[in-house]
């Protein structure tokens, strides 16, 4: 049997907000496969980031536990949680996060640094080849919100993670970039990647394998899509 | 190499505010560049000085010993007078290996404020002097009427030995009785890099007749047999001894009063300019920290995709580093580079402490103060960059992006 790439169980964190408790997830639960695509959709507020964020390894869940890869992340030190994260997880985000003053080849290297990596320029090449772009030395300005975002997912691909954290990755991108950028999750899928992805567009959440939906950090419907 | 790469990249960035900071910080390095090498080149400068007078005492009528100092190491006019008898007292004393009496006097051109001063030698004077190389000949007598001329003044005046010097008094002289006279031109020093290129020499009755001082001289140069200070002390109190209206001043004690006296203006000047470069750090502490917090969702993605806590302070620091050691490096460019135009300006500004620096450059290159600045510069960057570094570490990724949206 496959090892999920992803196991959460009954994800819960809460926020102090003065007296009253606000819990953003609350008791949450999912598990992704590799090569599953997993939509999750819901309204602002309902705990969509906050689960991708306690799945990321970017923060801590108040209560249950997130199994990345067969490892049990919950507590983790947090030396050991940034080399887990690097190892293990890519993420992109709606906008982008390219540094400005770096072109593209450079952008898609610099996880490569963090981790102190050699031969950062060929596996850099390498990434942005996979993800159609040619145009490796132009600064992001030079370059269009598809393209801009086709760098983005090369930088989260370059170390070769397991699972891929997508943050409304189309949310700003034209229609023919928004099918480009799917395509090249599709084809990620069908090398093993398991996907998270959040968006507010059924559109894009029709494309994946499975629709999760959220109302105040809970799933309130799961579906098959398409 | 890869954060150092990022870090000027970062940097550059943002142009205007870095080059701003930059000269903030470089400025305030090019001050402390040009006070130390100041303080250094007015040490050496006067200990050149010293040395080349070839004598450890100096023997001049009472009135200010710092006074009487400066007119003997760079010429001038000072209106008090021993008798030449004394000469005699003062060369039989124990200790006393050779003596130089000498008569000073000067002719100032109120218009120009351009110089002519005479020294009236004998021939111990060129005992004192024996690296000078005369092209021409030493004076025929003790009272011939010639003069052996400093380079530069040789040069200024455009003459060369065979010439006339013609002495012409000005009105205050000729009002005082003084005699103008043409006297031939024996020699021309050689180029001495000392106060000797200025001076006019004639010999000491010469001058002494022309100027209406007969039996006159203004100090007398003691060379001792010893100079190891126990020794330099017995001759000085042999020579106090004496008696007579004089006073007997160790060239060391000079010295010594002249680096105190540049001490304490240096600690001074050091303290305003240290306030300068604190005020740098804050510059520096504000430009960072403002550039930490407009990147925040840029640290957060960073540490997204990998970077530890670690990574992103070393970034951080490594840029403000890099800007301090820049405007340090930038600063004593300036300062190396307008070495001349600074010294002019603190020469006119430091006048009123110290009538008479030395002639020679004071401000130079010298390695070991371009370490400290740069060492300075960097621990400014240290310093300054710790906060922001630390800031942009704790910066928690989720916050950081979640900002932006």
């Amino acid at each position: 049997m496959t090892t999920p790439i992803l196991e959460a169980r009954d994800v819960w964190r809460s926020y102090q907000r003065g007296a009253e408790t606000i819990h953003a997830l609350a008791g949450m639960s999912l598990t992704v496969q590799p090569g599953e695509m997993v939509g999750i959709v819901g309204r602002s507020g309902s705990g969509k980031t906050t689960f991708l964020n306690q799945v990321g390894c970017l923060d801590t869940p108040t209560k249950g536990t997130i199994t990345l890869c067969g490892t049990d992340v919950t507590g983790m030190p947090e030396k050991e949680l940034v080399a887990f994260r690097r190892d293990h997880i890519g993420f992109i985000f709606q906008l982008f996060y390219l540094i400005p003053t770096l072109t593209a080849v450079e952008n898609v290297e610099l996880p490569m640094i963090f981790a102190r990596e050699r031969d950062r320029r060929a596996r850099a090449r390498e990434a942005l080849a996979r993800v159609g772009l040619s145009e490796i030395h132009a600064l992001p300005h030079q370059l269009n919100g598809g393209d801009m975002q086709r760098v983005a997912i090369a930088r989260a691909l370059v170390r070769k993670p397991r699972l891929l954290l997508a943050d409304e990755p189309t949310g700003r991108l034209e229609h023919g970039a928004r099918v480009a950028i799917m395509e090249i999750f599709r084809g990620l899928r069908a090398e093993g990647l398991g996907i998270i992805l959040v968006t507010h567009d059924p559109t894009l959440a029709a494309e994946t394998d499975r629709i999760i939906e959220l109302r105040d950090g809970r799933i309130v419907d799961e579906r098959k899509a398409g | 190499m890869e954060y150092l790469r990022l870090a000027v990249k970062n940097l550059l960035r943002r142009k205007t505010r870095t080059l701003l900071t930059l000269v903030g910080i470089g400025v305030a390095i090019a001050v402390l560049y040009s006070l130390l090498e100041f303080q250094r080149g007015y040490e050496r400068g006067l200990n050149a000085e010293i040395n080349q007078l070839g004598a450890q005492i100096m023997v001049v009528p009472k009135g200010c010993p710092y006074e009487a100092a400066t007119i003997v190491l760079h010429g001038g006019k000072w209106p008090r007078y021993m008798e030449e008898s004394y000469f005699e007292k003062i060369i039989a004393t124990p200790g006393v290996s050779q003596a130089a009496p000498i008569l000073m006097d000067a002719m100032i051109n109120p218009a120009t404020h351009d110089n002519k001063i005479f020294l009236g030698i004998t021939e111990a004077y060129g005992a004192l002097r024996p690296a000078w190389q005369i092209d021409g000949a030493a004076f025929s007598g003790p009272a011939a009427r010639e003069v052996i001329l400093g380079t530069s003044i040789a040069e200024k005046l455009r003459l060369k030995p065979g010439d006339t010097f013609r002495l012409r008094q000005d009105a205050a002289g000729r009002a005082a009785g003084k005699d103008d006279a043409d006297l031939t031109v024996v020699g021309v020093l050689a180029r001495t890099r000392s106060q000797d290129d200025g001076f006019i020499f004639m010999p000491l009755h010469t001058l002494q007749t022309l100027f209406k001082l007969p039996g006159k001289i203004v100090v007398v140069l003691v060379r001792a047999e010893n100079i190891d200070a126990p020794s330099l002390e017995r001759t000085t109190q042999a020579l106090r001894d004496l008696g007579g209206n004089m006073n007997i001043f160790p060239l060391s004690e000079l010295l010594n009063n002249a680096a105190q006296l540049m001490q304490v203006t240096k600690v001074f000047v050091l303290a305003i300019v240290l306030v300068a470069i604190a005020i740098g750090a804050a510059g520096v502490l504000n430009t960072i920290l403002m550039a930490v917090f407009e990147r925040m969702q840029e640290i957060g993605m960073m540490k997204a995709i990998g970077a530890s806590p670690a990574d992103i302070f070393a970034l951080i620091w490594t840029e403000t580093v890099l800007l301090c050691a820049a405007g340090g490096l930038f600063g004593i460019g300036i300062a190396v580079t307008s070495a001349r135009g600074i010294e002019w300006f603190l020469r006119r500004a430091m006048a009123s402490q110290f009538s008479q620096l030395p002639e020679t450059a004071l401000i130079g290159v010298s390695p070991g103060v371009i370490l400290l600045c740069i060492g300075l510069s960097v621990a400014l960057g240290v310093l300054a960059g710790f906060y922001p570094a630390w800031r942009a570490s704790a910066v928690k990724p989720i916050e950081a992006i979640r900002g932006a949206n």
